[in-house]
Parts: C-alpha cells; structure tokens; sequence
C-alpha cells in the first residue's frame, strides 16, 4: 500500500476518510499529504494495542469485585424476606463484573440500582434499609481495597508495610515511655 | 495580541507584486534560500501555495516547516502576513 503510487483522487478519499481537513491534491501539496496520510495510519496502529491493555485491567479490577461478593452475600443473609433476594442481588453483580464498562462507572450504577429495587421489596422495606445499610459498609470497605491497588504502583507495597511498621513501633515506644513516667509518680 | 513586526506591515500595506520570498515576515535569508531551491522564488508563489491549502493554518504551517523547516515563530509570522494580505487585497 505506497501511497506515492495512488492517484490524486485516492489520496483525497483516503483524506476524508481519516478526517484531515485538506485542499486539492496538486503536485506541490502531494508529499504533505502523503505525510500527513502516514502519519494517521501510523496513529492508528498504535491506538489497536491499547484497548487490550485497558480490557487487562478492568479484568483485574473484576476479579477483585469478585472477590468481595462473597463476603456481602453471608453477611447480608439476616433475614427470611432476604432469601428470595439474594439470588437477584447475586444475578445483578455477576451481570456488572461481566459488563465490560468502566470499574468507576459500575459504582454509581450499581447504588442507583439499589434505589431500583425498592419497589421489588416494598413488602418488607427495613429488611431493605438494612440490607442497604450492609451493602454500603461492605461496598466502602470494597472501595478502599481497589483504591489501595491502584495506589501500588506509585508505591510499593512493602515500603507501606514497612513504614506502618515503623510508626507502631514507635508508638509503642512513646506509649512505653509514658509508662514509666506514671510509675515515678505513683512512686513518690 | 502579539505585536507585528515592520516586515509585516510593509508586506500587507501593499499589493505584493513581484516581491521576493525573503519580503515575506517570518522568512529570512536561510529560509528564502531554500524556499528558491523548491521551486517558490518570489512571494506570489508561496501565496499560491497558501491559498491552494485553503488558507488553513494547520496545513500551511506544516507544509513550511517540511519544505524550508521554519519553526513555530516564522510558521506563524509567515501564516499571519499572508493572511492579512488576502483579508486585505484579495
């Protein structure tokens, strides 16, 4: 595909067709937009690639989704009416983590999905105040975790740990050291 | 606004003529001579050119950058003056 050998009017098509605002192909404008063409094409190329490198991380952030799931079905399993419910909330999370939109998105979604199933349950609306209530802890709790991975690249994990490490021990040694000074007086 | 220099308000004052490239702002004697080598030695010439890529700055200005390598400055200086020439005269 050399663009050198297409004819004037291929080279305005192929203008159009990415978009580039041009004039008439004549012989002194001809090589800026061969250019400009290899340039687009060049574009493009590079925009393939990305696409799969975003799907890898959305899939990862899925399976951390998923692994939370779990442990909102056992702890919102309280009540009876919750029973028949369960299954549908279950359903409904498996259905976003195969979506493939944006992991942000999916919160909001899936509050304002909460508010749908209002009037599925009015037959027991506190077990739906609870289990609300119990799905924004667990779905707080589930926010920090992904916002905590996402923080690892631009810190390594074990220089977290280590600081956190640091700090209780220095603490502990503050809080020791206030000890002692109790028991001088306690002394005299 | 950016302030014109005196190449540029000579240049749009009047019909350009038989003008050299080298009258045309942003254009010195470097840029000229190349712009000669190409094929384009006199000022009407470049007009041409400006004109057959309809006026658009983009295009313009990336095709003086391929044929004589200005940079930003005299792309835009080059861009300006000829632009207000053909408000002016054309």
């Amino acid at each position: 595909m050399s663009l050198s050998s297409k004819s004037a009017q291929e080279i305005s098509e192929l203008l159009d067709e990415y978009g580039i605002k041009h004039g008439p192909v004549v012989d002194s404008t001809r090589s800026l937009y061969e250019k400009k063409l290899k340039e687009a094409m060049a574009k493009e190329k590079r925009a393939k690639p990305s696409p799969d490198k975003t799907y890898y991380r959305e899939e990862e952030e899925q399976v951390t989704y998923v692994y939370k799931t779990p442990v909102r079905s056992d702890s919102s399993g309280d009540s009876g009416a919750y029973m028949r419910a369960r299954p549908e909330w279950a359903e409904r999370e498996y259905e976003h983590e195969t979506s493939n939109s944006r992991y942000s998105r999916s919160r909001p979604e899936y509050k304002g999905r909460d508010f749908v199933d209002e009037p599925y349950m009015y037959d027991s609306p506190d077990t739906y105040k609870h289990s609300y209530l119990k799905s924004a802890a667990p779905m707080k709790s589930s926010e920090s975790a992904p916002k905590a991975a996402k923080s690892s690249p631009l810190i390594p994990l074990w220089v977290q740990f280590v600081f956190f490490l640091a700090m209780a021990v220095f603490l502990y040694l503050v809080f020791t050291n206030m000890e002692t000074n109790e028991s001088l007086k306690g002394i005299e | 606004m950016s302030s014109t220099s005196q190449k540029h308000k000579d240049f749009v004052a009047e019909p350009m003529g038989e003008k050299t490239v080298m009258a045309l702002a942003g254009i010195g004697e470097v840029l000229g001579k190349r712009l000669e080598e190409k094929g384009f030695d006199k000022a009407y010439v470049v007009l041409g050119q400006f004109l057959v890529l309809k006026k658009d700055e983009e295009l313009f200005r990336d095709w003086l950058k391929d044929t004589c390598g200005a940079n930003v400055k005299q792309q835009g200086d080059c861009y300006g003056c000829l632009k207000e020439w053909c408000d002016a005269f054309l």
